[in-house]
């Protein structure tokens, strides 16, 4: 073959890759910020995706408006005469969280792996890591967003409160909830074939355990075994350790360990699935 | 220096093998073109060289980068434009220009990247409302953006109307004329011979025939075929001594193929006007690149067909 040369400029051909420990830092450095710049990009994208918001975002909202507004002055007895209110939002809590980072990290992740834009992005110098701190720190701001509406329409329209003495309890919940949720959201795109079966196949998981996961229904209602089917999935996990923190009953920090540890559990299984994670579609 | 280097290398998936041994060199500042017919391996090979699809067994080095072991030191100075590939489609043209762009150590300006796609009139527009040719044009703006010394285009003209396919053509040349190296892909013999400094073409896996789109499979040291018709009462008997050249009777006249064309028209001419004939529907050819990719993708595929 014959070679043609051409005589240019020289570029340099490639940044190397760093050798010193000072310029390893740097590069991790500026590799960080993009990570925090993708994080802005992708929470702008998920807020002009209107049905995408309207899933994760609204519908955990919606719920509370309702359920709170038709059981207006219930009273649990099963849990020590506590107002419906108090149980019910720290169940949409759990709901919104699974919404917010499982429901939305499933959907968005298989649509965006079929569009072929996680193929371009494998081939930009972003690395691969930081694409994903982008994709999650935006489902993680959705979620925190949507704790703060959820708490502020709770407390604005049902008069329910944060107790100062379990915050601790309140706030690992919610973080083993972000954390384990997410995980399973990244796997669950493992086993979800395409996107237009992400909807389907994350209503499908969801929905029948939030009915059993005690977060419309007061689980003392259901028959025992329900309840014991519903205990070896997170959801009523993480309702439960939630409603722990806010029930009037609980004495020290508000910290579920059994519910917490299920749900490490349940971490750890999504984090097997990811490591089987796809960048590409299967599809031909 | 080259920007490409590829020797023996093979790609088997479970039931077939698409690349078989190939080996290539692409010269720093050329436009190369793989050209072969669809299922010939080019898409296999260039997503190898890409850094998606790992090589079976080979040698593959792109601006001295190992493709399968690459990290972010190779894609700052590649472009890749993929057949059919998704963008953010919530963001606008401009946001997604300033997100590729933030990725590069060393990213063009993005007004100018704009104006060379010519989507200045779309810089606001969610990604989502283009049409066709402007996502491929915004594709190749986010390939621009971080000023590549190299950059992939795999198949960039497929689906394309005939005035789009010389608009995006033009692109490549200012590509070129910019110092770009760039890595082409395509089964259209015409788009190759318009952008190539040099070919390889590509069927069953194989690379049957590399050069440039002149010299392709000899075609400049192939025979001329001379094409005439004789007067009544003429026969091919009575044409003059031709030397080697091969002569044969057409329907309608006569053919002549030879590897010394002048001197044989010369001797042609000066026998018909001595003899006052009118030699009507002269002609004169030499192979076009398509004669010659045609009879080697033919060649290949009926050997492949025995097989």
């Amino acid at each position: 073959m014959n070679e043609v040369t051409v005589t240019r400029a020289a570029a340099p051909d490639a940044i190397p890759t760093p050798r010193t420990a000072a310029a390893r830092r740097r590069a991790r450095r500026w590799q960080l910020r993009l990570a925090a710049r993708q994080v802005g990009y992708e929470h702008r994208s998920f807020w002009r995706n209107r049905s995408r918001a309207f899933f994760s975002f609204l519908m955990p909202i919606i719920l509370l408006v309702i359920a709170g507004s038709v059981n207006r002055g219930d009273r649990i007895t099963e849990r020590g005469n506590v107002a419906f209110a108090t149980f019910f939002v720290p169940g949409i809590l759990a709901y919104g969280i699974i919404t917010a980072t499982f429901a939305n990290l499933a959907a968005s992740l298989t649509l965006l792996r079929d569009q072929g834009v996680l193929k371009r992005m494998r081939g930009t110098p972003l690395p691969p890591w930081a694409y994903m701190v982008g994709r999650v720190g935006s489902s993680t701001l959705a979620m925190l967003e949507l704790v703060a509406v959820t708490l502020a329409v709770g407390w604005a329209a049902f008069g329910t409160h944060v107790r100062g003495s379990t915050l601790p309890g309140l706030a690992l919940a919610l973080v083993a909830g972000m954390v384990c949720f997410t995980a399973l959201g990244i796997g669950a795109t493992t086993v979800i074939p395409n996107a237009d079966a992400a909807q389907p196949v994350t209503t499908a998981l969801v929905l029948p355990l939030t009915f059993i996961s005690g977060i419309f229904f007061v689980p003392e209602r259901l028959p025992a075994w329900l309840n014991q089917v519903a205990g070896a999935f997170p959801i009523k996990r993480l309702a439960d350790a939630l409603q722990f923190a806010y029930d009037p009953r609980t004495g020290g920090a508000g910290i579920a360990g059994h519910d917490l540890v299920v749900l490490a559990l349940w971490t750890a299984a999504g984090v097997a699935l990811m490591r089987s994670f796809r960048w590409e579609s299967n599809r031909p | 220096m080259t920007a490409i280097t590829v020797r023996d290398l093979h790609k088997s998936y479970a039931r077939f093998e698409a690349v078989r041994g190939i080996d290539l060199d692409v010269a720093d500042g050329e436009v190369f073109c793989l050209l072969g017919p669809n299922g010939a391996g080019k898409t296999t090979t260039v997503e190898i060289l890409e850094g998606y699809r790992r090589a079976t067994s080979g040698v593959v080095r792109v601006l001295g980068h190992d493709p399968a072991a690459a990290g972010p030191g190779m894609y700052d100075r590649i472009g890749i434009v993929l057949q059919q590939c998704g963008v953010q489609d919530d963001l606008s043209v401009g946001e997604l220009l300033d997100m590729y762009a933030s990725y590069y150590t060393r990213p063009r300006p993005i007004d100018e990247v704009i104006e060379l796609v010519e989507l200045d009139a779309k810089r606001g527009a969610r990604a989502k409302t283009l049409s066709g040719g402007q996502r491929r044009r915004l594709d190749l703006a986010l390939a621009l953006v971080g000023d590549p010394d190299l950059i992939f285009l795999d198949e960039p003209t497929t689906g394309f109307d005939p005035s789009a396919r010389r608009h995006a053509w033009s692109t490549v040349k200012t590509l070129c004329s910019l110092g770009k190296t760039v890595f082409l892909t395509t089964h259209f013999m015409d788009e190759a011979q318009a952008l190539a400094d040099r070919v390889a073409v590509m069927v069953g896996g194989r690379v049957v025939a590399a050069g440039t789109p002149d010299d392709l499979g000899g075609r400049d040291r192939a025979p001329t075929r001379i094409r005439f018709e004789l007067p009544d009462g003429v026969g091919a008997a009575d044409l003059p001594d031709l030397g080697t050249s091969r002569v044969s009777a057409t329907p309608t006249g006569v053919e002549v193929v030879t590897s010394e064309g002048m001197a044989v028209v010369n001797r042609l001419s000066g026998w018909a006007l001595e003899r006052d004939h009118d030699l009507a529907g002269f002609s004169l050819s030499q192979p076009t690149l398509e004669d010659i990719y045609l009879s080697l993708t033919e060649d290949t595929s009926s050997k492949e067909a025995v097989r």
